[in-house]
């Protein structure tokens, strides 16, 4: 299974350390951008489109850049940091993702590109509880998503998230919990028998 | 069946690769200035060169076309077109709105990948206008993230969009060219006589069909963002060489964006220059034209003959008689990632061009 999401760095420098580094020579904040701004443009093209990704990216960096003096450095892995940030500025479009989950309603699955062949299958699954899903993810209420979105898309752990958002790990499992019984229930709907009505 | 497996597949449905100008954001972060107090000023300027030099680079290619195409009837003569005949000149001053596009789609998808219902943006807005006499033009870029009052557009599926106060590149997202030039034209006071759209693929293939431009490099540039990978020396850059080299910033010169706007305004020479050879070229003449005819999308069916009775009066300008400048702005006070025109300079500037078109 591939997580397009991760990577993992290859450069032995943490992250901590970087930030560290960056109090005195703003210069190491760059190989943090190098490192993870991919990752986060990805995981924001998935939630908001590539429109706003870029700037968004940007954005999150120049936040993340103000606050270096206040990261702890307990913290080697700087991705829930990040993705914190990113959650936050993505709440701030929360219409424009509303309308990216209702879009997929409307439109056929002939957007889908370059599917390899050993996909074909699970695309076709994909494609047909695409509706749904996107139903489901529109209606989640937004905490309950960042939560949801964050440990499926951002590959995050639960305790990542839970330092992401800043709440309780408990928090994380009772969201994700309910979040994915609503997404479950949504797919459960997709018996072909009621689908065209 | 499992959930976070489907939701996964969706995710990656919905995914897009990072554009090559994701690189930019990261000079947002070390402006010289980010280290002071105006560090959203600084990376506003940032960009506001970026666009200004490819804006520059656009206009060139644009000017250059008309007058290649002219030329282009073998008798090297104003007056002898190629195609065009019938088409009265237009006369007086003129005003083109120029609209660098980013549609992403066709040849444009390694620069990002494309998904079915993506508007295409517009990267460059520039506001040319031609004095009578054709012996000036002043070349106005507007800032692609200038908040401003939209007016009501409809898109091509017939959608309205309400009036609104926005980004000024989402007028294009929303309607379109003829939605740009609307919005302009409310904002200015400036009559719009034709709109073109160019995207970047276009600029490409427009440098191909040169059989590319001759640059000399500095210093060798490997700049995996832009995809470019060039040696030191003279030499001949094709499309996607001069593409990269137009956009890059990092891996030259000191990275700052001075270093780049020198590098475009190298471009845009090189381009006008090597154009000027083109009318006796029978093999890529024909290239270049496809190029044009493929790339140049214009609102109001400005076609070819248009374009080449427009470039009657530009046949004596030169590249210097363009001046470029940016509308005067400041940062936009609810969103300093955004900007609004600095009053009454910009509208002092656009009065200057309205009553020079009159």
């Amino acid at each position: 299974m591939v997580h397009p999401l991760t990577a993992l760095p290859a450069d032995p420098v943490r992250d901590a350390d970087l930030i560290g580094e960056s109090r005195t020579d703003p210069e190491a904040f760059a190989v943090l951008f190098d490192r993870y701004s991919s990752m986060l443009y990805r995981y924001v093209s998935r939630r908001l489109g590539p429109e706003v990704a870029e700037d968004l990216v940007g954005e999150t960096f120049l936040i993340a850049f103000a606050r270096r003096d206040r990261y702890d450095a307990a913290y080697h892995d700087a991705r829930p940091w990040l993705f914190g940030i990113v959650t936050k500025l993505v709440s701030r479009h929360r219409r424009t993702e509303a309308a990216r989950y209702r879009a997929l309603l409307r439109s056929p699955a002939d957007d889908v590109v370059d599917s390899p062949d050993d996909r074909v299958a699970a695309g076709v699954t994909a494609r047909s509880t695409r509706p749904a899903l996107a139903r489901a993810l529109a209606a989640l209420p937004a905490r309950d998503r960042d939560v949801l979105l964050l440990f499926a898309w951002g590959d995050l752990s639960y305790e990542e998230v839970a330092r992401a958002l800043d709440i309780p790990v408990g928090t994380v499992r009772s969201r994700l919990n309910r979040a994915r019984k609503k997404v479950r229930a949504a797919l459960g709907d997709t018996n072909p028998m009621h689908e065209e009505e | 069946m499992d959930d976070l497996k489907l939701l996964r597949d969706l995710g990656r449905e919905l995914e897009h690769e990072p554009p090559a100008s994701l690189a930019h954001q990261r000079g947002r972060l070390f402006a010289p200035s980010t280290r002071t107090r105006s560090a959203r000023a600084g990376s506003r300027r940032t960009r506001n060169w970026t666009m200004l030099a490819l804006a520059a680079g656009l206009t060139a290619a644009v000017v250059t076309v008309p007058t290649v195409l002219l030329s282009g009837s073998g008798t090297g003569r104003p007056g002898g077109p190629l195609v065009g005949a019938g088409v009265e000149a237009p006369t007086g001053p003129l005003n083109v709105l120029l609209v660098g596009s980013d549609t992403r789609a066709g040849n444009n998808r390694k620069y990002g990948r494309h998904m079915a219902g993506d508007g295409a943006r517009s990267d460059t807005l520039v506001l040319v206008h031609l004095a009578a006499d054709r012996r000036s033009a002043q070349a106005v870029s507007i800032p692609r993230d200038s908040m401003v009052r939209i007016p009501e557009c409809r898109a091509s599926d017939g959608r309205k969009f309400p009036a609104h106060i926005g980004m000024i590149n989402s007028a294009y997202m929303n309607g379109g060219l003829a939605c740009t030039r609307r919005t302009i034209e409310t904002l200015t006071g400036v009559t719009v006589d034709y709109a073109m759209a160019i995207d970047f693929s276009g600029f490409k293939d427009m440098i191909d069909a040169l059989g590319g431009v001759e640059i000399t490099v500095p210093k060798a540039v490997d700049d995996p963002k832009a995809k470019l990978r060039v040696p030191a020396g003279r030499q001949v850059l094709d499309g996607e060489q001069a593409l990269g080299y137009a956009r890059a910033r990092y891996g030259l010169g000191d990275g700052s964006d001075l270093m780049r706007i020198k590098r475009q305004q190298v471009l845009m020479r090189a381009i006008i220059k090597k154009a000027a050879d083109l009318p006796a070229d029978p093999v890529r003449l024909p290239a270049f034209l496809k190029a044009v005819q493929a790339s140049v999308k214009t609102d109001d069916g400005l076609g070819l003959e248009e374009m080449v009775a427009l470039a009657r009066g530009l046949a004596g300008m030169k590249p210097s008689d363009t001046r470029f400048v940016t509308v005067p702005w400041t940062p936009y006070p609810q969103d300093p990632n955004r900007l609004v025109w600095k009053q009454p300079e910009a509208d002092q500037l656009f009065k200057r061009i309205a009553s020079d078109s009159k």
